[in-house]
């Protein structure tokens, strides 16, 4: 599955092995659910509050965190380097959990000690200035904005860092902006990047200000300009492929060193100043990440607690294997919260067109017993649709009572297939080939067999599993999917996954939905200028979708972390499902 | 000799040759897409196509194949990256670095690991098997057999993280495992590799006292050892002198072989302590569908297999004068 830029651990880790428990870095936040024996599920998932801040927001610098200490050293136990480091080739979380520190954007989100989030100006004075309609966007920078050799950010860097976007080896990043820039659905054939000297007509500068003419009404484009994939670039130090492995830094961290899948020193970066950002802290002096460390080793480490691993944090999840051996070692050094991505079961409309049918596949899926096989309440708290409690606009609205019998309900789903005159309807649900989804699909194979279904399970080699199900014309009925917002509004969520124009080979409409009502819903809700009213609208397209039988919920995804025991205010970043790096302190 | 070196070398230079041939072959025939990662979220087929052109991997399979090879002779050139110079094992798009120089900063912590590793198993396993060859059928003989036994049947990935338990975690007796060059600082360069050490070292340690007991038995019951004892020559002269050349033959080869295999990259090791050699390089490149790394990775390893066993032959032929070089 093409997976969202926060997804990048739903794609790698769970899709390869479900049995992977996510899980996420925040320690007491309101957004991050109990674990401590409570039942996880939708209803007891707090929302968030997400909101676009005033210009008064977005000046710095960031409120202090109680008890915080400026100095001393950080140690990350990754198992992988990470990818990227050029903004521009930036998508996945897992890079922009760091690139957070050293690259700054037009916009990003200021988070509160509730893990709310606010837009606000980051190297922008306000959050934008929007005209017709959302079709041209107006930002401004700030005084005293500087890259890491003390010269100025101005809005020549920015728009090359926009322009850079197009170049043939920035594939790997976002291209929203560039289509709505260019009005082409392959953004390259307009334009080809900055290298031959011509510039976007559709940026303009002016003195400290950018202007963005879009060829669409984007009334949350500057939600969209959070992303690193649009942060600025010096134009003076881009050294085009060779930034990925150095970029020039803006924020408050600097690379110091880096050998590839080895290790990477962070320090702090002088000419940042923290009166200009409104949402890094930036405590600790120095970020020393090693990279190769088996997550199950790094949280035997930090179970142990000794030397520099006091001081260290697990950059990846806690290995189901370790859950219970360190909540019952360290339980005031692990955290649990709610991740923004959302895990379904496709239904694939191309073959199951009947109502009935996919109403009867819905009711008795064993959802609460798939997701004991997957690490019960730490995989997640029981999903009713596909948007996220932690996007703007979420409700929780259980159409198919998922939450009243998560177990599921085949006597009730007999009942429907029955009426229906479907009974014994072959049903192929195709999984990938691991020793957790073989039971799971035991599981399934069970509860649909007992709905009166002929179930057929196709295991599927992981490897080539999304490009499998990613056919239009494939042969499975059933499929597992994950999925997480691009930025935390509604479009990200229903455009990519519901519109009927995304119904392509290795497109991300899983389910084959194509629905007139449905596209126009997505239309309206994309086009609407007052974003209160934007959410709500993204709200009725989840229950909507939900209603259609497109999928079947599963559950929000959560994350488990943990912590070496000398630092403070560890806690998860919302947005990208990881640590914030620009938050945490050292104790002593 | 010559003649012996120089045959042996085109020999290797062909097996090296098919080896690269097969590995470029099979990893084209798994249906994996390795311009996809590449790709982003919202793939569309041109972009799709201009990063395939951008690896090269839109050319036919043996264009593909010969561009790989005649790079090592005359280096390549990659379109917008710049020149890789001969011997030129290609470029990695995954890590955005060339092959061989991703090899060469791995190859200390592989040759460390394994030399390390090769000079405790050899002194213990040897000296093991040769005293309980000695001491045959009594009781030092039997416990050093049933030891080895249980140790040669451990794996590994329960040994490391049981000794990682005990000796780091727990008892804080050893470092924990990393890899410092030993140019930097030898002192850190052994306490932080002694626990794999230690851990490789118990397993093979247990295979070379069972082949060293055995070889020794075998060869203490030769002809010309009961010769050796019949004329009178003292226990030590017979042992060393005659008995201990006999077995080593085997030994030897044996060694050898394994030597290749380790400085080839010990996966399992590498992974279960966390050490960046070769083993890890080559696992991250298969996850990472990173073609020209994972080729790199067994060129190199094949060529320590088979120069090993060219040494091994040549070694042979100077501890067994029955041996000689045809």
């Amino acid at each position: 599955m093409s997976f969202s830029r926060r997804n990048f651990l739903i794609a790698t880790g769970v899709a390869a092995a479900s049995s992977t428990v996510l899980s996420a870095c925040s320690s007491g936040s309101s957004n991050s659910g109990n674990s401590n024996g409570g039942k996880h599920d939708a209803a007891k998932a707090n929302t968030i509050t997400i909101k676009v801040g005033t210009a008064e927001d977005s000046k710095g610098p960031a409120p202090e965190v109680s008890g915080a200490k400026k100095g001393g050293k950080v140690y990350l136990l990754n198992d992988d380097d990470f990818s990227h480091l050029d903004p521009q080739r930036i998508y996945y979380a897992w890079n922009s959990l760091v690139e957070v520190v050293l690259a700054r954007t037009l916009t990003g989100y200021k988070i509160g000690d509730d893990g709310s989030m606010t837009l606000v100006g980051d190297l922008a004075v306000d959050t934008g200035v929007m005209k017709d309609e959302g079709k041209t966007w107006t930002f401004t920078l700030k005084d005293g904005i500087k890259w890491e050799d003390g010269s100025d950010i101005t809005v020549d860097d920015v728009r090359h860092g926009m322009e850079r976007g197009f170049a043939d080896f920035t594939t790997e990043g976002a291209t929203y902006a560039q289509v709505w820039l260019t009005g082409s659905e392959e953004p390259r054939k307009s334009y080809s990047g900055p290298y031959k000297g011509k510039h976007l007509k559709s940026i303009e500068t002016s003195g400290k200000s950018i202007t963005f003419h879009l060829a669409e009404a984007r009334p949350d484009f500057n939600y969209v300009l959070a992303m690193h994939s649009y942060a600025p670039v010096p134009v003076k130090h881009d050294t085009k492929q060779a930034y990925d492995k150095k970029p020039f830094s803006s924020g408050p961290y600097k690379v110091k060193s880096h050998t590839t899948d080895k290790s990477m020193v962070l320090v702090r970066n002088e000419h940042w100043d923290p009166n200009t950002d409104p949402i890094r802290n930036a405590y600790p002096d120095e970020f020393d990440f090693t990279f190769g460390i088996e997550a199950e080793t790094a949280i035997d480490r930090l179970i142990a607690d000794t030397g520099n691993d006091q001081y260290a944090v697990s950059w990846r999840t806690i290995p189901q294997s370790k859950i219970q051996q360190a909540t019952t070692k360290a339980k005031d050094r692990t955290f649990t919260a709610l991740g923004s991505g959302t895990s379904v079961y496709w239904i694939n409309q191309t073959r199951v067109t009947d109502m009935s049918v996919r109403e009867a596949i819905i009711r008795a899926w064993p959802t609460a017993g798939i997701r004991r096989l997957q690490g019960g309440e730490n995989r997640g708290d029981y999903a009713t649709g596909f948007m996220s409690p932690l996007v703007a606009g979420y409700k929780s609205q259980d159409v198919w009572g998922k939450l009243k019998k998560p177990e599921g309900d085949p006597a009730k789903a007999k009942e429907v297939l029955k009426k229906a005159g479907k009974l014994g309807t072959k049903v192929v649900y195709a999984y990938q080939n691991d020793p957790v989804n073989a039971k799971v699909k035991v599981v399934i194979e069970n509860a649909l067999t007992k709905a009166g279904f002929e179930f057929v399970g196709k295991p599927l080699d992981s490897t080539t599993f999304y490009d499998q199900i990613g056919m239009v014309d494939n042969p499975y009925d059933v499929y597992w999917g994950g999925w997480s917002a691009d930025w935390p509004t509604g479009y990200s969520d229903f455009m990519p996954c519901f519109h009927s124009s995304k119904v392509v080979d290795q497109g991300n409409n899983y389910s084959h939905l194509k629905n007139k009502d449905v596209d126009a819903a997505i239309k309206a809700a994309t086009e609407e200028v007052d974003q209160t009213k934007a959410n709500d609208m993204w709200a009725a397209i989840d229950k909507q979708v939900t209603e259609l039988g497109a999928f079947i919920p599963d559950v929000y995804m959560r994350r488990i972390y943990m912590h070496g025991s000398k630092l403070g205010n560890v806690k998860m970043d919302p947005n990208f499902d990881g640590c914030m790096l620009y938050k945490m302190y050292v104790k002593a | 000799m010559l003649r012996f070196l120089v045959r042996r070398l085109l020999g290797a230079a062909v097996t090296l040759l098919i080896i690269s041939a097969i590995t470029f072959m099979l990893f084209y025939a798994v249906p994996r897409d390795p311009a996809r990662m590449a790709c982003g979220k919202v793939c569309t087929p041109d972009t799709l196509e201009l990063i395939r052109h951008n690896m090269g991997i839109d050319d036919p399979l043996p264009q593909q194949y010969w561009n790989w090879l005649s790079g090592i002779f005359v280096g390549r050139d990659y379109t917008g990256i710049g020149n890789c110079n001969a011997p030129c094992l290609g470029y990695s798009f995954v890590n955005h670095e060339s092959v061989l120089g991703t090899v060469k900063d791995r190859f200390p912590t592989t040759a460390s690991l394994a030399l390390g590793s090769s000079v405790v198993f050899l002194i213990f396993g040897i000296g093991t098997g040769m005293l309980a060859a000695v001491k045959q059928g009594k009781a030092l003989d039997k416990i050093a057999s049933s030891a080895s036994l249980v140790a040669s049947s451990m794996q590994i990935y329960f040994v490391g993280p049981v000794a990682l338990y005990l000796l780091v975690y727990q008892t804080h007796l050893l470092d924990q495992p990393a890899y410092t060059p030993f140019t930097e600082n030898p002192a850190a360069w052994f306490t932080g590799l002694l626990v794999p050490w230690l851990v490789l070292a118990l397993i093979w340690t247990a295979n070379y006292t069972r082949m060293t007991r055995s070889q020794m038995v075998e060869t203490l019951s030769e002809d010309y050892v009961r010769t050796a004892r019949a004329k009178g020559l003292s226990q030590r002269t017979v042992f060393f002198r005659f008995a201990w050349r006999g077995a080593m033959g085997p030994l030897v080869t044996i060694f050898g072989i394994d030597m290749g295999v380790l400085l080839g990259g010990a996966m399992i090791t590498e992974k279960t302590f966390s050490l960046q050699g070769l083993g890890m390089l080559a696992v991250k490149s298969v996850i990472n569908n990173d073609l020209p790394m994972l080729l790199g990775v067994m060129i190199v390893t094949a060529a320590f297999v088979v120069l090993a066993n060219i040494v091994v032959d040549a070694v042979y032929a100077m501890i067994d004068p029955r041996i000689r070089l045809a």
